[in-house]
């Protein structure tokens, strides 16, 4: 029989480690944000070696599962990292490699591919005119793209940034496999003591659908305020 | 104050600017009209650097420049010399109406708030927008939007004023009070170059017309000698053309 009393007690249980998955998201969206604009400028500029690179690792990352990057790094880094360290001649201890550094180098990485696309898009939705207008007035062009382009184009990819942190949220129950603790491991673990593991996974849903469904509220109640008065 | 010589310019192949002179005086109002497709806003966009043509020379007041040799400094110079009033308005969209004739002076000329504030008051009273200035683009008329972007332009206090067709996307019943605006900028001394079809304002508000057809000037003078005197078949022609498909006056 489903117990209410149990469901209750796993949520509640869960519900301790939201806060460190979130600050985990936040953390990862806003690395993969800044990688993915530094990506969007390499792509719009055709950096010569690095555009060609970019190109053949996003055709991976594409074809690749979460799950797969993530094993990849979790054996691959420490011995990257020790490569490197020998080179610089730092000390450094593989076996002290924390698992939540691996998880958000991976997710990081492989989100910064699909945040540059949402960065290009939003920058190219911008009509020409508004551009060449700040250009005839004298603008500079760090002057048209910080005070044109850039409020412009983030009000633009404020649905997609918001939507994008819903699927890390999501993509990081990948998490526990190398022994982060998110709230899918929280859910496991509370599954495994309580021998109530439908509970557990109930409990899951449920928080992850909440957090879908705040995160949602605050994307449309801030799009229509950012974009009060224009469209 | 300013003259363009040799002014050239292509496309993929495609020569549109076959070699300009043009010589405006301070004070002027120049309009340049002609066919669709023969250059005109290429042009006025050359004299802001919004092209790049392939050759010719500009002068602007003190500034001197070559368009094969050109910097982006000068580039900039040249633009802060200048301003432009778009056939598309071109207001910043995330900006009211006030911001809008604000930014620049603030931004580009480095004013104090509360002085491109006075500024921007001082011009928008002109246009007569003084009830508009909280509002979006958005939420204005194309007619309101072209008043706002012309004292957006005139904000700036530039030596040269470029119209580019600023009443070609407007409609009909709204073309009537942006040309009266251009016509108190034009009476106010600031010197003007202006692309329009609107020929009989042209003729009206104009020191000189300038005739183009095919990427050259094919001739200039005053509204008198173009519009009545002109020997010119191509120039004829093409008054002809809009004299029995004048639809909008002044």
């Amino acid at each position: 029989m489903f117990d209410f009393k149990v469901l209750l007690e796993s949520i509640i249980e869960i519900a301790t480690v939201v806060p460190k998955t979130l600050v985990l998201a936040i953390f990862i969206l806003l690395l993969s944000l800044l990688m993915g604009a530094i990506i969007a400028l390499i792509q719009q500029y055709k950096v010569p070696v690095f555009s060609q690179i970019i190109k053949v690792l996003q055709s991976f990352l594409r074809g690749t599962p979460n799950v797969v990057l993530l094993y990849l790094m979790y054996y691959a880094l420490p011995g990257i990292l020790t490569f490197f360290a020998g080179i610089l001649r730092i000390e450094f201890d593989a076996n002290s490699l924390n698992p939540i550094v691996t998880v958000i180098l991976t997710f990081s990485i492989s989100y910064s591919v699909f945040q540059s696309e949402i960065i290009r898009g939003s920058i190219l939705s911008i009509e020409k005119g508004q551009i060449e207008a700040a250009q005839s007035l004298g603008f500079s062009f760090w002057q048209t793209f910080r005070r044109v382009i850039i409020p412009q184009a983030l009000v633009a990819a404020f649905p997609d940034i918001l939507n994008s942190l819903l699927v890390i949220i999501k993509a990081l129950s990948l998490a526990y496999l190398i022994s982060v603790v998110d709230i899918l491991g929280q859910a496991k673990m509370v599954g495994a003591l309580s021998y109530r593991y439908l509970e557990a996974f109930v409990g899951a849903a449920l928080i992850y659908w909440l957090i879908g469904v705040i995160l949602t509220f605050i994307s449309n109640r801030f799009e229509l305020k950012l974009r009060h008065g224009f469209h | 104050m300013l003259a363009i010589r040799d002014l050239h310019l292509s496309f993929n192949g495609n020569e549109i600017l076959k070699g300009i002179d043009l010589t405006v005086n301070k004070g002027d109002v120049v309009t340049l009209i002609g066919p669709s497709g023969t250059g005109k806003t290429t042009l006025l966009r050359c004299i802001n650097c919004l092209e790049n043509p392939s050759k010719g020379e500009i002068t602007l007041s003190d500034l001197q420049l070559n368009y094969e040799t050109i910097s982006k400094k000068d580039i900039l110079k040249l633009r802060r010399k200048t301003a432009m009033v778009f056939q598309q308005f071109n207001l910043f969209k995330n900006k009211t109406v006030l911001e809008n004739v604000m930014e620049a002076q603030i931004i580009v000329q480095g004013k104090k708030k509360e002085e491109a504030y006075k500024k921007s008051i001082e011009e928008l009273e002109k246009v007569g927008l003084l009830d508009k200035l909280e509002s979006y683009p958005s939420e204005l008329s194309g007619g309101q939007q072209q008043r706002v972007s012309i004292a957006r332009a005139l904000a700036l206090e530039p030596e040269l004023i470029l119209f580019d067709e600023p009443t070609s996307s407007l409609d009909p019943e709204l073309v009537g009070e942006v040309l009266r605006v251009i016509e108190n900028v034009a009476r106010s001394g600031v010197t003007i170059v202006l692309v329009t079809h609107e020929m009989s304002f042209a003729q009206s508000i104009s020191t000189k017309i300038v005739f183009m057809d095919k990427g050259v000037i094919v001739e200039e003078g005053s509204p008198q000698f173009i519009f009545e005197d002109s020997n010119n078949e191509r120039t004829k022609a093409f008054l002809n053309h809009f004299k029995s498909n004048q639809t909008v006056g002044v």
